[in-house]
């Protein structure tokens, strides 16, 4: 082998390609974003000042998120590692040291994640709980309108009940801006940026992997 | 500034909830904000630390 046969191999080495996302959750993550941003403007943009026929896109879009979300609990459970997104052990000891060592702490360094890591997890189980409550007060409150597929039905909960629907519906979606904020944060910090790119692309690097992954707690695929 | 949103009821008797209240949009929207500027800050305090040893 020659000095540059040598230095291809090198290169070649580290410069494979991780399968991160499949084009089928890239495409759900995209549809999810374009019905979550549809939803908070045309619930938002009437409230603060900016007035238009808001309830037909609104009720459509949410009906479609709906099913989305459903899909994504079938594939979460049945074909995707389920418990690569639940929180572990490890997630909690990693990031116990890496809050030590910001406050200026000595202890031990704070291991790689899998996947995804301890915060990622835990964001996602935050935008679970707050989808899954605007979804299931959604669905509850389209009995109050009149669709080309039934007719309203309000009666069949008191006004008590119905306001505590929209307390949660109401809720659910204001901390939803504050969540949706510090994702579009997260994906534009340049020390984010692959995992952006890999929501485009479907791939990282295998350098980026070796260097932000624990082979053990990530079996992940070539590209 | 109030949690909650009322409305009287044709009825009579005691206000009905109807909902929470938009006023608390805006701090949902600053509380978003102060979680990217804490994130950032200690980010650029911990790679300066780190740039030094």
């Amino acid at each position: 082998m020659t000095v540059s046969q040598a230095n291809v191999s090198a290169v070649e080495a580290t410069s494979g390609r991780i399968r991160r996302h499949l084009l089928v959750d890239r495409v759900y993550h995209w549809l999810m974003a374009g019905c979550v941003v549809t939803l908070l403007a045309t619930a938002f943009l009437p409230i603060i000042g900016y007035k238009f026929e808001w309830l037909g896109l609104h009720w459509t879009t949410g009906v479609a998120l709906s099913a989305l979300v459903l899909i994504h609990i079938v594939r979460a459970v049945i074909w995707q590692d389920f418990w690569a997104m639940m929180i572990d052990g490890a997630d909690l000891r990693n990031g116990w040291r890496h809050l030590a060592r910001a406050l200026g702490g000595k202890g031990a360094a704070p291991g790689m994640p899998g996947k995804y890591n301890g915060l990622q997890k835990l964001y996602h189980a935050g935008i679970a709980v707050l989808v899954l409550s605007i979804v299931v007060t959604g669905l509850l409150m389209l009995l109050k309108i009149d669709t080309p597929l039934w007719r309203r039905n309000p009666y069949v909960l008191a006004d008590y009940q119905w306001g505590w629907i929209y307390v949660v519906h109401g809720f659910a979606s204001m901390a939803l801006i504050t969540m949706v904020m510090v994702h579009i944060y997260f994906a534009l910090r340049p020390d984010e940026w692959r995992l952006t790119r890999s929501m485009f692309r479907g791939w990282i690097t295998r350098r980026e992997f070796e260097e932000h992954h624990d082979k053990q707690r990530w079996a992940a695929d070539e590209y | 500034m109030q949690l909650f949103r009322y409305s009287t009821s044709i009825y009579g008797g005691s206000d009905v909830l109807i909902g929470a209240s938009w006023d608390l949009l805006k701090w949902f929207v600053v509380a978003g904000a102060v979680i990217i500027v804490l994130h950032a800050a200690v980010k650029a305090v911990t790679s300066r630390r780190a740039d030094r040893t």
